[in-house]
Protein backbone atom coordinates (compact mmCIF):
# COMPACT_ATOMS: atom_id res chain seq x y z
CA UNK A 1 0.00 0.00 0.00
CA UNK A 2 3.00 2.29 -0.08
CA UNK A 3 3.41 2.86 3.63
CA UNK A 4 7.14 2.43 3.28
CA UNK A 5 7.91 4.81 0.43
CA UNK A 6 7.92 8.60 0.27
CA UNK A 7 5.65 8.55 -2.80
CA UNK A 8 3.16 6.31 -1.01
CA UNK A 9 3.06 8.68 1.93
CA UNK A 10 2.53 11.67 -0.34
CA UNK A 11 -0.41 9.86 -1.94
CA UNK A 12 -1.88 9.31 1.52
CA UNK A 13 -1.74 5.53 1.21
CA UNK A 14 0.35 4.88 4.29
CA UNK A 15 -0.46 4.55 7.94
CA UNK A 16 -2.01 7.65 9.47
CA UNK A 17 0.08 6.97 12.62
CA UNK A 18 -3.07 7.21 14.69
CA UNK A 19 -3.64 3.49 15.20
CA UNK A 20 -2.73 3.39 18.88
CA UNK A 21 -4.76 6.54 19.59
CA UNK A 22 -7.84 4.93 18.04
CA UNK A 23 -7.25 1.67 19.92
CA UNK A 24 -6.69 3.38 23.28
CA UNK A 25 -9.68 5.70 22.91
CA UNK A 26 -11.86 2.68 22.07
CA UNK A 27 -10.74 1.08 25.37
CA UNK A 28 -11.04 4.26 27.45
CA UNK A 29 -14.58 4.87 26.25
CA UNK A 30 -15.36 1.16 26.72
CA UNK A 31 -14.61 1.50 30.45
CA UNK A 32 -16.68 4.70 30.55
CA UNK A 33 -19.56 2.97 28.76
CA UNK A 34 -19.40 0.01 31.15
CA UNK A 35 -19.73 2.18 34.27
CA UNK A 36 -22.25 4.67 32.86
CA UNK A 37 -24.50 2.17 31.07
CA UNK A 38 -24.71 -0.09 34.13
CA UNK A 39 -25.62 3.03 36.14
CA UNK A 40 -28.29 4.02 33.56
CA UNK A 41 -29.79 0.51 33.42
CA UNK A 42 -29.94 0.25 37.22
CA UNK A 43 -31.34 3.79 37.64
CA UNK A 44 -34.08 3.41 35.02
CA UNK A 45 -35.09 0.00 36.39
CA UNK A 46 -35.40 1.52 39.89
CA UNK A 47 -37.73 4.33 38.78
CA UNK A 48 -41.25 3.77 40.14
CA UNK A 49 -42.71 4.22 36.63
CA UNK A 50 -41.86 5.64 33.21
CA UNK A 51 -44.36 8.55 33.24
CA UNK A 52 -43.19 11.82 31.71
CA UNK A 53 -43.19 13.67 35.04
CA UNK A 54 -41.25 10.90 36.77
CA UNK A 55 -38.49 10.60 34.14
CA UNK A 56 -38.05 14.35 33.60
CA UNK A 57 -37.87 15.24 37.30
CA UNK A 58 -35.38 12.37 37.71
CA UNK A 59 -33.32 13.59 34.71
CA UNK A 60 -33.43 17.23 35.87
CA UNK A 61 -31.23 16.48 38.91
CA UNK A 62 -27.54 17.38 38.37
CA UNK A 63 -26.53 13.98 39.79
CA UNK A 64 -28.39 12.40 36.84
CA UNK A 65 -27.96 15.02 34.07
CA UNK A 66 -24.16 15.22 34.40
CA UNK A 67 -23.47 11.45 34.17
CA UNK A 68 -26.06 11.29 31.37
CA UNK A 69 -24.13 13.90 29.34
CA UNK A 70 -20.89 12.02 30.05
CA UNK A 71 -22.62 8.81 28.92
CA UNK A 72 -23.61 10.41 25.62
CA UNK A 73 -20.02 11.64 25.05
CA UNK A 74 -18.49 8.26 25.94
CA UNK A 75 -21.01 6.11 24.06
CA UNK A 76 -21.07 8.29 20.94
CA UNK A 77 -17.26 8.47 20.76
CA UNK A 78 -17.07 4.68 21.13
CA UNK A 79 -19.77 4.23 18.52
CA UNK A 80 -18.02 6.57 16.06
CA UNK A 81 -14.79 4.59 16.43
CA UNK A 82 -16.59 1.25 16.04
CA UNK A 83 -18.54 2.26 12.94
CA UNK A 84 -15.34 3.76 11.47
CA UNK A 85 -13.71 0.30 11.65
CA UNK A 86 -16.81 -1.27 10.06
CA UNK A 87 -16.59 1.18 7.14
CA UNK A 88 -12.83 0.76 6.77
CA UNK A 89 -13.18 -3.04 6.73
CA UNK A 90 -16.04 -3.37 4.26
CA UNK A 91 -15.98 -0.27 2.00
CA UNK A 92 -13.18 -0.88 -0.47
CA UNK A 93 -13.53 2.12 -2.79
CA UNK A 94 -11.53 5.10 -1.46
CA UNK A 95 -14.03 7.75 -2.54
CA UNK A 96 -17.04 5.91 -1.12
CA UNK A 97 -15.09 5.25 2.07
CA UNK A 98 -14.24 8.95 2.43
CA UNK A 99 -17.89 9.92 1.91
CA UNK A 100 -19.11 7.24 4.34
CA UNK A 101 -16.69 8.48 7.01
CA UNK A 102 -17.95 12.05 6.60
CA UNK A 103 -21.56 10.85 6.92
CA UNK A 104 -20.52 8.84 9.98
CA UNK A 105 -19.12 11.96 11.66
CA UNK A 106 -22.27 13.94 10.87
CA UNK A 107 -24.45 11.10 12.19
CA UNK A 108 -22.56 10.68 15.49
CA UNK A 109 -21.89 14.35 16.23
CA UNK A 110 -25.40 15.39 15.15
CA UNK A 111 -27.17 12.74 17.28
CA UNK A 112 -24.81 13.43 20.18
CA UNK A 113 -25.51 17.17 20.06
CA UNK A 114 -29.27 16.53 19.98
CA UNK A 115 -28.98 14.20 22.98
CA UNK A 116 -26.88 16.63 25.05
CA UNK A 117 -29.19 19.54 24.16
CA UNK A 118 -32.21 17.49 25.26
CA UNK A 119 -30.59 16.58 28.60
CA UNK A 120 -29.51 20.20 29.19
CA UNK A 121 -33.00 21.49 28.35
CA UNK A 122 -34.58 19.13 30.89
CA UNK A 123 -31.95 19.98 33.50
CA UNK A 124 -32.19 23.76 33.07
CA UNK A 125 -35.99 23.95 32.88
CA UNK A 126 -36.72 21.50 35.68
CA UNK A 127 -39.72 19.23 35.26
CA UNK A 128 -41.25 19.83 31.81
CA UNK A 129 -45.01 19.72 32.23
CA UNK B 1 2.74 -44.09 3.11
CA UNK B 2 3.51 -41.58 5.80
CA UNK B 3 1.68 -41.70 9.11
CA UNK B 4 -1.00 -38.97 9.49
CA UNK B 5 0.68 -36.04 11.21
CA UNK B 6 -0.50 -35.03 14.66
CA UNK B 7 0.52 -31.44 13.90
CA UNK B 8 -2.27 -28.85 13.70
CA UNK B 9 -3.72 -28.53 10.22
CA UNK B 10 -3.52 -25.17 8.50
CA UNK B 11 -6.91 -23.45 8.43
CA UNK B 12 -8.62 -23.20 5.08
CA UNK B 13 -11.66 -21.13 4.17
CA UNK B 14 -13.49 -24.17 2.84
CA UNK B 15 -12.66 -26.56 5.68
CA UNK B 16 -13.14 -25.17 9.15
CA UNK B 17 -15.41 -25.87 12.06
CA UNK B 18 -17.26 -23.05 13.79
CA UNK B 19 -16.09 -22.57 17.35
CA UNK B 20 -17.73 -20.49 20.07
CA UNK B 21 -14.93 -17.90 19.90
CA UNK B 22 -15.81 -17.20 16.24
CA UNK B 23 -19.47 -16.62 17.11
CA UNK B 24 -18.46 -14.29 19.98
CA UNK B 25 -16.18 -12.36 17.62
CA UNK B 26 -18.75 -11.71 14.92
CA UNK B 27 -21.49 -11.04 17.49
CA UNK B 28 -19.29 -8.34 19.04
CA UNK B 29 -19.30 -6.52 15.72
CA UNK B 30 -22.98 -7.21 14.94
CA UNK B 31 -24.26 -6.12 18.37
CA UNK B 32 -21.91 -3.11 18.53
CA UNK B 33 -22.79 -1.77 15.12
CA UNK B 34 -26.45 -2.73 15.63
CA UNK B 35 -26.60 -0.64 18.81
CA UNK B 36 -24.67 2.16 17.09
CA UNK B 37 -27.23 2.36 14.28
CA UNK B 38 -30.50 1.47 16.06
CA UNK B 39 -29.82 2.00 19.77
CA UNK B 40 -28.40 5.49 19.26
CA UNK B 41 -31.54 6.62 17.45
CA UNK B 42 -33.82 5.06 20.09
CA UNK B 43 -31.87 6.75 22.90
CA UNK B 44 -31.82 10.17 21.22
CA UNK B 45 -35.53 9.82 20.40
CA UNK B 46 -36.22 9.01 24.07
CA UNK B 47 -34.23 12.05 25.29
CA UNK B 48 -35.59 14.50 22.69
CA UNK B 49 -39.18 13.27 23.27
CA UNK B 50 -38.67 13.71 27.02
CA UNK B 51 -37.41 17.27 26.52
CA UNK B 52 -40.21 18.16 24.06
CA UNK B 53 -43.07 17.59 26.47
CA UNK B 54 -45.69 15.01 27.50
CA UNK B 55 -47.26 14.60 24.03
CA UNK B 56 -44.01 13.77 22.22
CA UNK B 57 -43.07 11.54 25.13
CA UNK B 58 -46.40 9.70 24.87
CA UNK B 59 -45.74 9.11 21.14
CA UNK B 60 -42.40 7.52 22.04
CA UNK B 61 -43.92 5.37 24.80
CA UNK B 62 -46.73 4.24 22.45
CA UNK B 63 -44.13 3.04 19.92
CA UNK B 64 -42.01 1.40 22.62
CA UNK B 65 -45.14 -0.28 24.04
CA UNK B 66 -46.00 -1.94 20.69
CA UNK B 67 -44.97 -5.44 19.49
CA UNK B 68 -42.23 -3.97 17.26
CA UNK B 69 -41.15 -1.76 20.15
CA UNK B 70 -40.68 -4.79 22.41
CA UNK B 71 -38.72 -6.67 19.71
CA UNK B 72 -36.39 -3.66 19.34
CA UNK B 73 -36.01 -3.06 23.09
CA UNK B 74 -35.44 -6.74 23.96
CA UNK B 75 -32.99 -6.94 21.04
CA UNK B 76 -31.13 -3.87 22.30
CA UNK B 77 -31.04 -5.28 25.85
CA UNK B 78 -29.52 -8.52 24.59
CA UNK B 79 -27.11 -6.59 22.32
CA UNK B 80 -26.02 -4.50 25.30
CA UNK B 81 -25.28 -7.54 27.48
CA UNK B 82 -23.64 -9.44 24.61
CA UNK B 83 -21.41 -6.52 23.63
CA UNK B 84 -20.58 -5.82 27.29
CA UNK B 85 -19.60 -9.45 27.97
CA UNK B 86 -17.55 -9.83 24.78
CA UNK B 87 -16.02 -6.40 25.52
CA UNK B 88 -14.97 -7.59 28.97
CA UNK B 89 -13.52 -10.68 27.26
CA UNK B 90 -11.56 -8.32 24.99
CA UNK B 91 -10.01 -6.66 28.05
CA UNK B 92 -8.87 -10.07 29.31
CA UNK B 93 -7.46 -11.00 25.87
CA UNK B 94 -5.78 -7.55 25.62
CA UNK B 95 -3.98 -8.37 28.87
CA UNK B 96 -2.61 -11.50 27.16
CA UNK B 97 -4.70 -13.97 29.16
CA UNK B 98 -7.30 -16.55 28.17
CA UNK B 99 -5.73 -17.86 24.96
CA UNK B 100 -5.36 -21.49 26.08
CA UNK B 101 -7.75 -23.62 24.00
CA UNK B 102 -9.82 -24.94 26.92
CA UNK B 103 -10.17 -21.64 28.83
CA UNK B 104 -10.78 -19.73 25.60
CA UNK B 105 -13.62 -22.15 24.79
CA UNK B 106 -15.16 -22.04 28.27
CA UNK B 107 -15.13 -18.22 28.45
CA UNK B 108 -16.45 -17.90 24.89
CA UNK B 109 -19.42 -20.10 25.81
CA UNK B 110 -19.93 -18.09 29.03
CA UNK B 111 -19.84 -14.89 26.97
CA UNK B 112 -22.74 -16.28 24.93
CA UNK B 113 -24.77 -17.61 27.89
CA UNK B 114 -24.56 -14.72 30.40
CA UNK B 115 -26.30 -12.20 28.07
CA UNK B 116 -29.27 -14.56 27.63
CA UNK B 117 -29.74 -14.79 31.42
CA UNK B 118 -29.13 -11.04 31.82
CA UNK B 119 -31.71 -10.15 29.18
CA UNK B 120 -34.23 -12.58 30.68
CA UNK B 121 -33.62 -11.20 34.19
CA UNK B 122 -34.07 -7.57 33.10
CA UNK B 123 -37.29 -8.25 31.20
CA UNK B 124 -38.76 -10.49 33.90
CA UNK B 125 -38.07 -7.63 36.32
CA UNK B 126 -39.67 -5.06 34.00
CA UNK B 127 -42.76 -7.16 33.33
CA UNK B 128 -43.29 -8.78 36.74
CA UNK B 129 -41.01 -7.04 39.24
CA UNK B 130 -43.24 -4.03 39.69
CA UNK B 131 -46.33 -6.19 40.24
CA UNK B 132 -44.62 -8.28 42.92
CA UNK B 133 -42.93 -5.32 44.59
Amino acid sequence: MGSGTGLGRVRGLGSAKHGSEHWLRQRTTAVGNLLLMVWLFASVLMLPNMDHGTVTSWMAQPIVAIPMILLVLSVFTHMRLGLQVLIEDYVKDDGTKFGALILLNFFCIGLGAAAIFAIAKIAFSGTVN
Amino acid sequence: MAEPSQRPISPHLGIYKWGPHMIVSILHRVTGDGMALVGSIVMVWWLVAMASGPESYKAFVDCADSPIGYVVLVGLTWSFFQHMCSGLRHFVLDAGAGYELSSNRIWSIATLMVPLFGTAAVWLFILFGKVAG
